[in-house]
């Protein structure tokens, strides 16, 4: 009986204190989780808190550890272990990545780099960097850029470093940088050569009436699909909203100034620009059945090939996919890249911006800032990731891939970033209203292929009802109607 | 009166050490459950009256959000798509039920066919996503298929593409993957009818429906009432097909997708959180009234009611006495 009592006692116990290790365990999980929530309040005191602490970093003998003045050369013997958390679930099944750290370790033996590639990284990155464990570096997922400072780490100001690198303001708030591009991308269209000369078309269209011509002459005279929406992917369609501002406007401070404040950004103005004319291609292309049979079961995977092969005649991506499209098949010669058909005062303009961004995390240890901002540096500037991957160049007077050759006599912007105090107006505008331009908003450019292929509302129609919702989240935010 | 113990005698005593037990064991799966369950659903609860996104301020907006659901039109619009879910839900179970009493009587190759059928439920949402996505493929699985049967390609729809049938497709999907598993619990439960039944029925002259019917359905309603109310519920929370395979577009987007959309990529949260509140609300009555309508359906069946027998003794005690009270009268 006695030993009864003891035994049950002891099982209690032992009982009770998992529970409590249970109980503690979530209880840190729980603070960690309400400081980050109070990101808006300790934006500041974390900011100054990162400022103060970097010029004191032991590793750091210059003082105050900034991308510009720091010399990877000095750091040969550093030792540390680094994170890096990406999106490029290819490149780190094919090797590339694994080589290209084995290059940064011949110049910096001691510097472990783990890599880890996540597959749904916008939306995975963005709850691992809510939770904090995610490594020294990664790539900037879409938060708000007054949050930057809660978890990353200033890497120079924008003077300094826009005076080296192309493409560096996309993650800059109050002048200070916050993130650097691996590669950067021009925004045209893909197209298959081979089709387009056996479909006749002898010079590449500059307007959207002659790339609806040029695609009809595709479809009369070839068995290729004329256009390829890859409606079912999704984020493909979301592709379309990269040219709003710079192409379809000739003004490189539209979509991050101007856009917001417009009152009615997808009138038609008549003169075959404007967003309103962007999205009629695709509406019409679909209406007069210019694209794929069965767009529901598009196939992304699959078109790289496609395309390669001559059974794709254009794709409207950036300039990334440009190299993947000649990997897919025997035919690389065939794809070429053209600026998107559309003139604006005569003049075609082309859009060209960083991907994604390297950043570091602020709340890593002094050692691994430093090393993650060697292995930065290092990757930016001498791996050579950004030429192979066709990208447009990081490094100011760079070497640029051949496949820019069609863009000679066009106008290459950057986008501006937006002005000061109105850095978050895009994001809550795209939240508010739904639509998400450049942001996911693929639902709202799938609409259209539906629309345009069954004829359930007409172009106009869709257009009235962004306007409705881009003018009701003007309204319910406060933002003031310029333009 | 009692002499007043000392909290450590009473803890020494068999009631305390009761009672010590009791809550020790309790703990754990108490704390389990307020961790995991309800202080994240206490959370999305408070969320709901916040204007907020993942990472960022937060603004009290009161019931706003709540008012939004209903003004929306995507999100009780996405709502009537349940419907196509509950029709699939209802063939589901009648197929199910079907099968599963064909199976429960002596079938040759009985196991395996229950394997068969079973089969899809273990296979991940997600793979059977792409299984579908390609079965319907214009020319692919399916209409090759049909194509053997001597249907013409042109003649066949678009099953994903064309907006009157790509819900149905979709609901093929989930009928297919579940109708497995509600067929292995209906087996559960007759397999535990008590076989006397059958041969006394079969001598009474019953034939195999008239056994159904009488024998069969009413000693397994309690599963059947689960499996309905566990089919409705999920029929208004459909998430998988329509996300894996069409990206809830072309006119697929469930309840759960548009707040999937809203919470994830408009970033949205006080307002997904205020959707999963009145979907909450929306299961729950769909669930009383569920009870509600079984209970009206099978007030008939006495099997299963306790107090049925007791009544049925009771009315067979009052005739006796009425009788004897005659007996006594007529006697006189």
């Amino acid at each position: 009986m006695n030993r009864k009592k003891v035994l049950s006692l002891l099982t209690a116990t032992a009982m009770v204190a998992t529970a409590m290790g249970c109980g503690a365990a979530s209880d840190t999980a729980g603070t960690t989780q309400t400081q980050e929530n109070k990101a808006e309040t300790e934006t500041t005191a974390e900011a100054t808190k990162a400022e103060t602490e970097t010029p004191a970093a032991e590793a750091a003998p210059a003082g105050e550890l900034t991308y510009t003045t720091l010399n990877i050369d000095d750091y040969k013997d550093l030792t540390a272990s680094i994170k890096f958390l990406h999106h490029k679930t290819d490149r780190q099944a094919d090797g590339t990545m694994d080589a290209m750290i084995a290059e940064f370790n011949k110049e910096f033996p001691n510097i472990t780099v783990t890599t880890e590639a996540v597959t749904d990284y916008a939306e995975d990155s963005l709850l691992r960097l809510s939770t904090g464990d995610w490594g020294d570096i990664m790539f900037i997922p879409a938060v708000d850029k007054s949050d930057l400072a809660t978890y990353f780490m200033p890497l120079d100001t924008l003077d300094n470093l826009s005076a080296q690198l192309n493409f560096v303001d996309n993650w800059q708030f109050d002048n200070v940088c916050y993130g650097i591009p691996y590669m950067a991308n021009a925004q045209g269209v893909l197209y298959n050569k081979k089709v387009f000369s056996d479909a006749g078309i002898t010079e590449l269209p500059k307007t959207p009436d002659d790339f609806i011509a040029d695609l009809k002459l595709v479809k009369e005279k070839t068995d290729a699909i004329p256009l390829y929406t890859n409606y079912a992917a999704g984020w493909t369609m979301g592709a379309w909203d990269a040219y709003i501002g710079t192409v379809t406007n000739g003004d490189n401070t539209y979509i991050n100034q101007k856009f917001v404040h417009t009152a009615d950004p997808f009138a038609n103005p008549g003169d075959g620009t404007g967003a309103y004319n962007l999205y009629k291609i695709l509406y019409d292309a679909c209406a007069e059945g210019l694209i794929e049979d069965d767009y529901t079961t598009t196939d992304w995977e699959g078109c790289k090939g496609m395309l390669n092969r001559g059974e794709i005649a254009t794709m409207v991506l950036g300039s990334w996919a440009y190299a993947q499209m000649q990997e897919a098949g025997d035919t690389p010669e065939n794809v070429g890249y053209m600026p998107f058909p559309m003139t604006v005062g005569g003049k075609q303009y082309v859009n060209a911006g960083g991907d994604y961004n390297y950043a570091i995390n602020v709340n890593s240890s002094d050692e691994n800032k430093t090393a993650a901002l060697v292995f930065v540096k290092w990757m930016v500037e001498k791996s050579n990731w950004c030429y192979n991957e066709g990208g447009y160049t990081v490094v100011k007077g760079g070497k640029n891939p051949d496949m820019y050759a069609a863009f000679d006599g066009c106008e290459v912007l950057s986008d501006q970033p937006a002005l000061a105090g109105e850095e978050t107006f895009l994001n809550d505008m795209n939240s508010e209203s739904e639509l998400s331009f450049n942001a996911g908003g693929n639902d709202k450019v799938q609409r259209i292929v539906e629309a345009g292929a069954t004829g359930s509302e007409s172009f106009d129609d869709i257009m009235a009802d962004w306007t409705k919702k881009w003018q009701a989240a003007q309204e319910e935010l406060g933002i003031e109607v310029k333009y | 009166m009692k002499k007043k113990r000392t909290f450590k005698e009473w803890i020494e005593s068999r009631d305390g050490q009761q009672v010590l037990v009791v809550i020790a064991f309790m703990v754990i799966p108490l704390l389990l459950l307020f961790v995991f369950t309800y202080l994240p659903f206490g959370k999305m609860f408070g969320f709901s009256f916040y204007n907020m996104k993942y990472v960022g301020a937060r603004k009290f907006v009161g019931l706003k959000n709540y008012i939004k659901v209903f003004q929306r039109e995507d999100c009780f619009g996405a709502l009537k798509l349940s419907l196509y879910y509950m029709l699939g839900s209802v063939v589901q179970l009648g197929l199910a039920l079907y099968l599963a009493t064909i199976l429960s009587f002596k079938v040759k190759g009985g196991n395996l066919f229950k394997g068969f059928m079973f089969f899809p439920f273990l296979i991940n949402g997600i793979a059977i996503g792409f299984i579908f996505k390609f079965f319907y493929t214009r020319g692919f699985v399916f209409d090759t298929v049909l194509q053997w049967c001597g249907f013409k390609l042109d003649s066949l729809p678009y099953w994903l593409k064309d907006q009157r049938i790509n819900n149905y497709s979709l609901v093929g999907t989930s009928v297919w993957r579940y109708f497995g598993q509600n067929m292995v619990l209906f087996i559960g439960a007759i397999m535990s009818v008590d076989s006397e039944l059958y041969e006394a029925a079969m001598l009474d002259g019953a034939n195999r429906f008239q056994q159904f019917k009488y024998i069969i359905m009413p000693s397994i309603k309690t599963i059947i009432t689960l499996n309905v109310i566990l089919s409705i519920t999920g029929s208004l929370s459909a998430f998988e097909p329509p996300y894996v395979i069409t990206d809830g577009a072309n006119g697929t987007g469930t309840y759960f997708v548009v707040m999937h959309e809203i919470a994830h990529t408009q970033q949205k949260v006080g307002l997904a959180s205020a959707m999963a509140i009145v979907l909450l609300v929306i299961i729950f009555i769909a669930t009383i009234l569920q009870k509600l309508f079984f209970k009206y359906v099978f007030r008939n069946a006495e099997d299963e009611d306790p107090r049925a027998g007791i009544r049925r003794q009771r009315a067979v005690e009052r005739s006796i006495k009425r009788q004897q009270r005659l007996a006594a009268k007529g006697g006189k």
